[in-house]
């Protein structure tokens, strides 16, 4: 009986073989490229989300730039006026009381009056072409750390300059030199105000085949998470900023500078360990 | 005898005419005051003045305007701009806008007394300004401004973009006090910390292409402390 049914029940395994075989195999293809083509869906889609949210930084970005540029344009009027305004009082006339506010009301109007200025810097860079060279990188970084030679508060802090030799020294990149050396002058100076002395402060540079990567990293007080974005948007202050000179604007010029070189800033953080920013320069190859 | 320099301050603002007029006329100026510059254009008409400080952005007619119809006609009174933001250096230094110099408002009125002594001082009168000049020699160089090019003994010499543009700058502000805020401002187009030492290099490259010995310099001479001075002098090549 046993033997019978078998013979009648058809085994799947065989009925697959014998019969389905050939659609088993077609159906195995359809499958696999189904799964293709949905990963390569998936993919594109992640693209497309990824270029979206790209474009929609882009979009923020250029909308803060615009409401800046207006912000200047409608400062500098009023600031012309106060400024010719507080020139007219003479000292002689106002007496102690008088005189000493009027001097105290001048520096904030020059305050004021420099961040329009450091505003205008973003503007012109904006509307600028650049007047390119052949830089050396391990030249530019050179002269970025000459500059800093005699403050103190380097001298206080470990400063290393870490260039490679092998396989050979950095490549040149096309740029414009005096507004890389203003980006990485920018990124050293932030080095120097979110460290302690003692602290470590190292720049250095590679390659990867198609791009020079510099980076300042330093043993400081780091960034928190949330703030990591936000550090290159103009005028942002973080909080452990509060107290320490600036004006805001020194990381978004970085950035300007290296995307109107086609290139890319980036930063990562360990709070209460350091910091690492680092600027990617295209090599022509 | 009156013998005051006569300025018209063409600005829309009243907040700045009624406030920079009255400073200017302590300066030592006889000031007359335009809202636009079609206004500006009957002023120059009635009365021509010695000096004009005139704002770019300004309803009805715009100071680029006014400029263009003065030089088109042959009028070289001598102009400051007052120029607006983003500007890039270059296009304030570009000869085609024909203003004698210019300023970035916010600025220290100061400042503006100081650009104004100096632009009487050098302009001509009825003579287009150095600043407005396509090709101009000094000594041995000449420097074609439209081109962008300089030549030393009729030799092409070899420059930066930025020490082209600070040459071409000091050629047409000779016997001036260029200091390094100034020469930041019109050449870079901004200041920035490191500045100084952005000068000094082109400096130092313009003096070696030169040949120009900084001791006993023939074409640029160092302010100590403050900067530079075009030494060499200027004509213009018609």
């Amino acid at each position: 009986m046993g033997l019978a049914a078998n013979r009648w029940i058809p085994n799947p395994v065989l009925y697959l073989r014998g019969n389905l075989a050939p659609l088993a195999a077609l159906g195995g293809l359809i499958l696999s490229i189904c799964a293709l083509a949905s990963l390569y869906f998936w993919s594109r889609n992640q693209e497309s989300h990824l270029r979206e949210v790209q474009s929609v930084r882009e979009r923020a970005s250029a909308d803060r730039r615009r409401f800046l540029h207006r912000l200047d344009h409608e400062l500098k009027n009023p600031l012309t006026a106060i400024q010719a305004g507080l020139t007219n009082l003479s000292d002689e006339d106002l007496g102690e009381y008088l005189c000493n506010e009027v001097a105290a009301v001048r520096v904030q109007v020059l305050r004021i009056s420099r961040l329009v200025a450091d505003l205008r810097k973003l503007a012109v860079l904006e509307n600028s072409v650049l007047e390119t060279t052949m830089v050396n990188p391990g030249e530019l970084l050179t002269e970025v750390i000459d500059v800093f030679e005699n403050s103190a508060s380097i001298q206080e802090r470990n400063l290393a300059l870490i260039l490679p030799n092998a396989p050979r020294p950095l490549p040149d990149v096309v740029g414009d030199p005096d507004l890389l050396l203003l980006a990485i002058h920018n990124l050293l100076d932030n080095a120097i105000k979110f460290t302690a002395p003692g602290d470590t402060i190292e720049v250095r540079a590679s390659e990867n085949g198609h791009e020079i990567v510099i980076e300042v990293a330093d043993t400081g007080q780091g960034i928190p998470d949330e703030e990591l974005g936000l550090v290159w948007e103009e005028l942002y202050r973080s909080k452990q900023a509060r107290g320490v000179p600036g004006s805001g604007l020194g990381l978004p010029l970085v950035s300007a500078i290296i995307e109107k070189h086609g290139g890319s800033v980036d930063l990562r953080s360990i709070p209460s360990q350091g910091t690492v920013f680092s600027v990617h320069l295209p090599v022509r190859s | 005898m009156n013998t005051k320099p006569k300025l018209l301050l063409v600005d829309d603002e009243t907040a700045i005419t009624d406030r920079l007029a009255p400073f200017l006329s302590r300066a030592g100026f006889e000031v007359r005051v335009a809202a636009d510059g079609e206004a500006a254009l009957d002023e120059i008409l009635s009365d021509s003045p010695d000096l004009i400080v005139l704002d770019v952005l300004m309803p009805r007619m715009d100071g680029r305007e006014v400029l263009r119809r003065l030089r088109d006609k042959g009028d070289w009174t001598p102009i400051i701009l007052l120029t607006q933001v983003g500007e890039s250096a270059e296009r304030a230094l570009a000869l085609t806008e024909g203003a004698d110099d210019y300023i970035n408002k916010p600025f220290d009125p100061n400042e503006l007394v100081a650009r104004i002594k100096t632009v009487l001082r050098r302009a001509s009168p009825g003579q287009p300004p150095l600043s407005v000049a396509e090709r101009l020699r000094s000594g041995d160089l000449v420097v074609d401004r439209t081109k962008r090019r300089a030549y030393l003994n009729a030799v092409e010499i070899h420059l930066s973009p930025k020490a082209i543009l600070l040459l071409e700058y000091m050629v047409t502000h000779p016997d001036e006090l260029l200091t390094r805020e100034r020469l930041l401002d019109a050449v870079w187009g901004w200041d920035y910390p490191i500045g100084t030492r952005t000068i000094d290099t082109r400096v130092a490259e313009l003096r070696r292409v030169l040949g120009d010995d900084a001791n006993k310099p023939r074409y640029i001479e160092t302010v100590p402390g403050q900067g530079y001075r075009y030494i060499g002098e200027v004509k213009t090549i018609s």
